[in-house]
Formats: structure tokens, C-alpha cells, sequence
């Protein structure tokens, strides 16, 4: 049974009591509240506080020069009505994150290649994880010398195959540059879902592919009504990790990219960054930051429901 | 548990106990810090001025920082929010108007009426560089502004004998020059580097009084076109409007670029990364007409400098006399100063002659200059007109609505508060 009031005990008023800190129960509340303050403190002054500030700060026309006014929603409208970079970038922002079935699918593959006995298949287990460890800020400067339209490595063997005639500048191409980020975010975690996968199917009961096998399924019937069921719920955590991904990948676009050719691979949050600290509209910067929490937060209230409502819950101790 | 309430108990005592015998902090040592950008190596220099400068303040520590330019404004405003901002600013281009116009800046017009022998060092035309509502902000550090390098090699090639005199002879010398991997002509964007190009056309960014957008014209619907269809024909080389610095330096570097539009800077950058770069090989002439846009540093100072007048004397010793002759030299570069700047030259002539030629051009020409509004918004205004020119340059959009669609973002950015 959980015990929801267990906090109660701890009112204010209790502390006066002399034979407060005899009960047992009491001293276990005590060092629990000891030991978690620390945490709270800073979590309150570094995440809430902010949190907090900012969404005044989006009401605002602010300078740290000046005195503040309340701006009421003429950001959002600004934002919303006039402002075709912001809907750029969120449409950016989206398409990085429509990516992540992508990778997963190519991950699932891998990993369902490396389940099967095959010679070496811990070498190529390794060889496609390693490129999980490495800093996304060295990933970003190696993708960016292997597009590179004079001295990259993709270009010159294309140049090699006949199938170029001349290089491709693919990062500073408007319709390439996205793909290309994209492609090199997918190379960065690919190792990490298929590392997730591999766990997975290595929990799926074998006798179940012999019944199957017995009862006429091929190959692929197998993989479709088994192992995908299956493995949905950890499908659907690489999933959630992509999309937080896809609102973090902020260094990716800085190192290789900045966000150009002209927006053309700028996210929500790589644009919050430049409309701070290159435009100094910290207040516009601001707004466009509540939107950003606000469009993330309905999507993790999306995967909530959809993965059963349960996600992060805590059974309390009868 | 008995135990452990002891073992807490003693802890906390002695924590607290800490906590009472910490000495208080020492008085606090006056302090101006100084910002600079993007030159860590200029350390000789910058401490000979550190001594100068404490003869006078015994008692006040100067503090070194230096910043690339793209972290630059990013470390300076979090700076000032917290409250902690260098004092004394090395900026480049246009950025310190936002400051100025925000309140941000000290304005050192009373410190320059004061010292009409100081002020009467510096070139006019350098000095309203920094000149904002009446006030002037700034001092220049060093200066820079473009010029165009011609590779000497191409043009032989293509038969061509002299620099462009005209805006219809850099189009026809980059076609001639322009074939396979070469390409005729190329541009740096950043800062409005590429503005002269559209000054030596005729055309205006702003109305005189700064407050509406004046560029959409039939003359600049067609150079904008004229240009897009040169870059679509490998004229002018696309990285003229995708790229930032190193991209169009390297492209130069490589000798596949017959003309290209830079600032001084550029010069020793690309040149230490081709051997092939010599007075011979490589020439450095105006644009035609003399337009150049200025990418000068200057030195200013923070409102929340406690020390202002100290301030201002460590600025005057870093950008006159000998301070100033070491900047240069420590630099490569010249300076706004006229006296320091003849012995610069004279000392480049010995040391680098093949600079010289590049920084004589930085003094010419100085009625010219242009793509350098005293406007608030610099920032604003670049972030809305140059995506559209760069969607016409790239031919994603016809010219005529690329800069209609400019200029309805440029006047809403004037507009708004």
C-alpha cells in the first residue's frame, strides 16, 4: 500500500515536540530531508528560479542597461506574427526529430545483424558504438572536414567513382545542409540504440522463434510479429532520447554549421542562443525559450501517455 | 542511531566552528580589466603599456582578457548582466552601438575636448567612426578596411594588363578569368564587406535620417540581379555569400580566385597559407571609385567602470606614441593614429615590404567610406536584409521580391521598439 501522507509527519509544529527525534520514523523523515536538501537547493536556484525568471522575462522589454517595461505579449506576437526565421527554425527543429526513426531503424538492423552468430560480430558490436563516446563537438569537426567541398573525403570519393565532376559543398548548400547534420547526429547515437536493441533481443525468449519456426513463420514473419512487439517499449525509449536530442543538438549545429546557409539548418534552440547573445534581445530570447519548453513539454507529456502514463513513477514502501 | 546523532552532531560543530575562524576577506585590490579581441599573442606590447601605466597607478591592477570574435559579444554580455564587465573594450565593426545607444558606454567627448593635442593625432574621417547622437563613444585601436587583392598570376592568363577601373570591368575581368575551378571574382560578407559593391552602384542601405529602408531601386533590383546571375555562373564565387572568413581565404589561398574583396587582415591570413603569395604574384588595389566599408577596432569604455579617468589614461597610452607603435607592430597592423602610423610604415618597409602596399591602401580613400550607419540596430538590420540578398545572390528568389521582402523586415526592425 503506498503511503501517500508520510510527509505530513514532518509539520512544522512537530520540531517543538521534545520526543521528536526518539521516534524512529522521525529520524528516517530527518536524514531523508538532510540528504535531499543540498539537491533541492540547487535544482530550486538553477532550474526553477530560472525557469521562473525567464517566463517573466518574456513579458518584458529588458536590457541590462536599462529599466524594464512590460512588453505584455508583444513578443509572442512578434514571434508568432512576424517572425518567418522562428517558424524556420521549429520547422527544422521538427524535421531533426522526425530523423530519429531513421537511426533507430538503421540501429535495429545493425543490431539484429550482430545477435546472430556470426564471426566477429563483438569487434563489429564495438566498431559501432564507438562513435557514441566521442564529444559531439569533435563528431561536429570531423563530419565537417569529410563534407568539405575541396579537401573532404565523401567528395573525393565521389570525384574518384566518376559520379562528380566537381566537389559538392554540402554544408553550404541550402537543401543539403539539413540532411547532412542530420546524417552526422544519426553516425553520433546509432551506436547507443543498437546497444539498447541488442539488450533487448537478447531478452527475447528463443523458444518463442523455435514455436514460430515450427508453425511455418519465415524469416521475416518471425522479425515482424515477435521481435518487434517485442521490443516496442525499448524502440520507444530511443525514440524519446531523439527527440530530446533533437532540442539539445545545439553544439552539432554550432561546430559544423552555425546554423547556415541562412537559417537552413538553424534549431529552436541554436536561434534562442543567437537572438540572445548576437542581437542581445534577451527578452525576445526569452519567449522563443518558454515556447521551446512548452512545445517540449506537451511532447513528453505525449510519450507519457502513450508508453501507459507511468513513466517516472516511484513505488513508496508500504 | 544514537550514534549517528552524535557523529551529526559533532560534524555540524565543527563545520561551524570552520565556518566563525575563516579570516575575512582581504581588501579588495582596485582593478580595471581590459578586453581585447582576438589577439592572445600581443603580450610584449600589452605589458609595456601595463608598466606604463603604473607608474601613474601604483595601486590599480590591470587584468588581461582576450576573446575570439565569435565569442566576443557573447562573453561581453553575459559579463554585463552579471553585473562584472571588462572596463576597458577592444571591439570590432559595428557592435558597440547597440552598447552606446542601450547606455552601455562611457562617452569620452569631455575627455577628448579636454586633450586637443591628443585628439588632433587621429584622422577625422577614422575618428566619427565611433561617433554616436552627437557623442563620441570610441577611439581607434587599429584600423582595417577593404581594398581588393587581384592575383597577378590570373589576370596574366586572361590578358588583362590593370586593375578594374568600374563595375562593368570587375564583371568582364571575372568572366574572362572565370573557367573550369577559377573563378573571376569573390567577396567576404561579413560585417557589410561586400557594401561597396552596392555603394559604387548607388545604392543606399537607410534614408539619410536612418529611419526607413532605401534599397529597394530599380539600380539595385538589377546589380542584385547582375550578381546573382554572375555567382550562378561561377563569376563570383558562391562562397562569397555562404562563407564567413575562412572559406573565401582559403579559396584565395588556393590561386583559384582572379579578384577578391577583403580587408587588410585577409592579406597575412591567406598569404600564410600560400607560398606562392608574393609582391609579384599578388596585387592590392581599390575598389573602383575608392568605396571601401571599415572594419577598424576601437577602444572604448564600460559604463560600470569604477575607474574611468584611470580608464582613459591606459587608452591613451595603448593608441598614442610609443603604445601605439607597438600595437602595430605587435599586430601588423596600423593604427588611427597619424604619427604612430608613419613610423609603422616605415617600419613594415624593412620588415614586411610586401605588406606595405596593402597598408597604405587603409589610409586612402577615407571620404569613402561606407557601410557604417551610426544605427542602433546595426545587428537587426544585417540579420533581416542579408538572408534575402543571399536567397537572390543563390538564386532561390527573384531579385525583386528578395529585397521586397527585405525591405519590409528592415522597416519593421526600424519601426519597432
Amino acid at each position: 500500500m503506498r503511503n501517500r501522507h508520510a510527509f505530513s509527519e514532518m509539520s512544522p509544529m512537530a520540531f517543538l515536540n521534545p520526543d521528536f527525534f526518539k521516534r524512529n520514523r522521525t529520524r528516517q523523515l530527518f536524514l531523508i530531508w538532510f540528504f535531499l536538501t543540498p539537491s533541492l537547493v540547487i535544482f530550486t536556484l538553477y532550474r526553477i528560479i530560472p525557469l521562473f525568471w525567464n517566463g517573466v522575462l518574456s513579458f518584458q522589454f529588458w536590457s541590462p542597461y536599462q529599466e524594464s517595461q512590460f512588453a505584455g505579449f508583444a513578443h509572442y506576437e512578434e514571434m508568432f506574427f512576424y517572425d518567418d526565421v522562428f517558424w524556420k527554425v521549429l520547422w527544422n527543429t521538427i524535421l531533426l526529430m522526425a530523423s530519429a526513426p531513421i537511426g533507430i531503424a538503421l540501429a535495429l538492423l545493425i543490431a539484429v545483424l550482430v545477435n546472430t552468430p556470426i564471426r566477429g560480430r563483438n569487434v563489429y558490436r564495438t566498431i559501432v558504438f564507438m562513435s557514441y563516446p566521442v564529444m559531439t563537438v569533435a563528431v561536429g569537426i570531423i563530419w565537417q572536414w569529410l563534407y568539405n567541398e575541396k579537401v573532404g573525403l565523401i567528395n573525393y570519393v565521389l570525384i574518384s567513382l566518376g559520379i562528380l565532376q566537381k566537389g559538392i559543398p554540402f554544408l553550404g548548400n541550402f537543401t543539403l545542409a539539413l540532411p547532412c547534420v542530420i546524417l552526422a547526429s544519426i553516425w553520433q547515437v546509432i551506436g547507443f540504440y543498437m546497444i539498447i536493441l541488442l539488450g533487448g533481443l537478447q531478452n527475447i525468449d528463443p523458444s518463442l522463434y523455435e514455436v514460430a519456426a515450427v508453425d511455418g513463420a519465415n524469416a521475416w514473419n518471425r522479425f515482424w510479429k515477435i521481435t518487434l512487439p517485442l521490443l516496442k517499449p525499448l524502440i520507444f525509449l530511443c525514440f524519446v532520447i531523439g527527440i530530446i536530442n533533437s532540442f539539445t543538438a545545439f553544439d552539432l549545429i554550432f561546430v559544423m554549421t552555425q546554423g547556415g546557409p541562412g537559417h537552413a539548418t538553424d534549431l529552436l534552440i541554436t536561434r534562442i542562443y543567437n537572438v540572445a547573445f548576437k542581437l542581445s534581445k534577451f527578452d525576445y530570447a526569452a519567449a522563443m525559450t518558454v515556447v521551446n519548453f512548452l512545445f517540449f513539454l506537451g511532447l513528453t507529456l505525449l510519450a507519457n501517455k502513450l508508453a501507459g502514463g507511468e513513466a517516472g513513477a516511484v513505488e513508496m514502501e508500504r | 542511531m544514537k550514534n549517528f546523532r552524535k557523529i551529526f552532531l559533532r560534524v555540524a560543530v565543527v563545520l561551524l566552528a570552520t565556518g566563525l575562524f575563516i579570516p575575512p576577506a582581504a581588501h579588495a585590490q582596485k582593478k580595471i580589466s581590459v578586453l581585447t579581441w582576438n589577439i592572445p599573442y600581443f603580450t610584449d606590447g600589452f605589458n609595456k603599456w601595463v608598466a606604463e601605466f603604473n607608474k601613474k597607478y601604483p595601486d590599480i591592477q590591470i587584468e588581461r582578457l582576450d576573446k575570439k570574435g565569435t565569442e566576443w559579444s557573447t562573453f561581453y554580455q553575459t559579463q554585463v548582466v552579471a553585473g562584472t564587465a571588462p572596463d576597458i573594450i577592444d571591439i570590432q565593426g559595428g557592435l558597440w552601438l547597440e552598447y552606446a545607444s542601450k547606455g552601455g558606454l562611457v562617452d569620452l567627448t569631455p575627455y577628448l575636448k579636454k586633450d586637443a593635442e591628443y585628439t588632433k593625432q587621429f584622422y577625422p574621417e577614422i575618428l566619427r567612426g565611433w561617433v554616436y547622437e552627437g557623442k563620441q563613444y570610441g577611439v581607434p585601436f587599429y584600423i582595417s578596411k577593404t581594398l581588393l587583392f587581384y592575383n597577378k598570376n590570373m589576370f596574366k592568363e586572361a590578358g588583362i594588363k590593370d586593375p578594374p577601373k568600374n563595375f562593368q570591368e570587375i564583371l568582364d575581368y571575372a568572366r574572362k578569368m572565370t573557367k573550369g575551378e577559377k573563378s573571376g571574382f569573390m567577396t567576404l560578407n561579413f560585417d557589410w564587406l561586400y557594401w561597396p559593391i552596392f555603394a559604387m552602384n548607388g545604392v543606399q542601405l537607410l534614408t539619410p535620417d536612418l529611419k526607413k529602408a532605401a534599397f529597394n531601386t530599380p539600380e539595385a533590383v538589377k546589380l542584385v540581379d547582375t550578381l546573382g546571375k554572375a555567382t550562378q555562373d561561377g563569376v563570383i564565387n558562391k562562397i562569397s555569400w555562404t562563407g564567413r572568413w575562412v572559406e573565401p581565404n582559403d579559396a584565395f589561398a588556393a590561386g583559384t580566385v582572379g579578384m577578391f574583396h577583403a580587408h587588410a587582415p585577409a592579406f597575412l591570413w591567406f598569404k600564410s597559407k600560400a607560398p606562392w603569395v608574393t609582391e609579384e604574384t599578388v596585387g592590392a588595389t581599390h575598389l573602383p571609385g575608392g568605396w571601401s566599408t571599415p572594419n577598424s577596432h576601437s577602444i572604448l569604455i564600460s559604463k560600470s567602470c569604477k575607474y574611468p579617468d584611470a580608464a582613459w589614461d591606459f587608452i591613451k597610452i595603448a593608441t598614442t606614441g610609443e603604445g601605439a607603435y607597438l600595437l602595430g607592430v605587435g599586430t601588423n597592423n596600423l593604427t588611427g593614429n597619424i604619427p604612430a602610423n608613419r613610423r609603422l610604415l616605415e617600419y613594415f618597409a624593412k620588415t614586411l615590404p610586401v605588406a606595405v602596399p596593402v597598408l597604405k591602401t587603409q589610409l586612402e580613400h577615407l571620404d569613402k567610406l561606407c557601410g557604417n550607419w551610426p544605427v542602433a540596430k546595426d545587428a537587426e538590420i544585417k540579420e533581416a536584409f542579408y538572408p534575402e540578398l543571399q536567397n537572390a545572390l543563390l538564386g532561390r528568389k527573384s531579385a525583386k521580391d528578395a529585397l521586397k521582402e527585405a525591405e519590409n523586415k528592415v522597416n519593421r526592425v526600424l519601426q519597432k521598439r
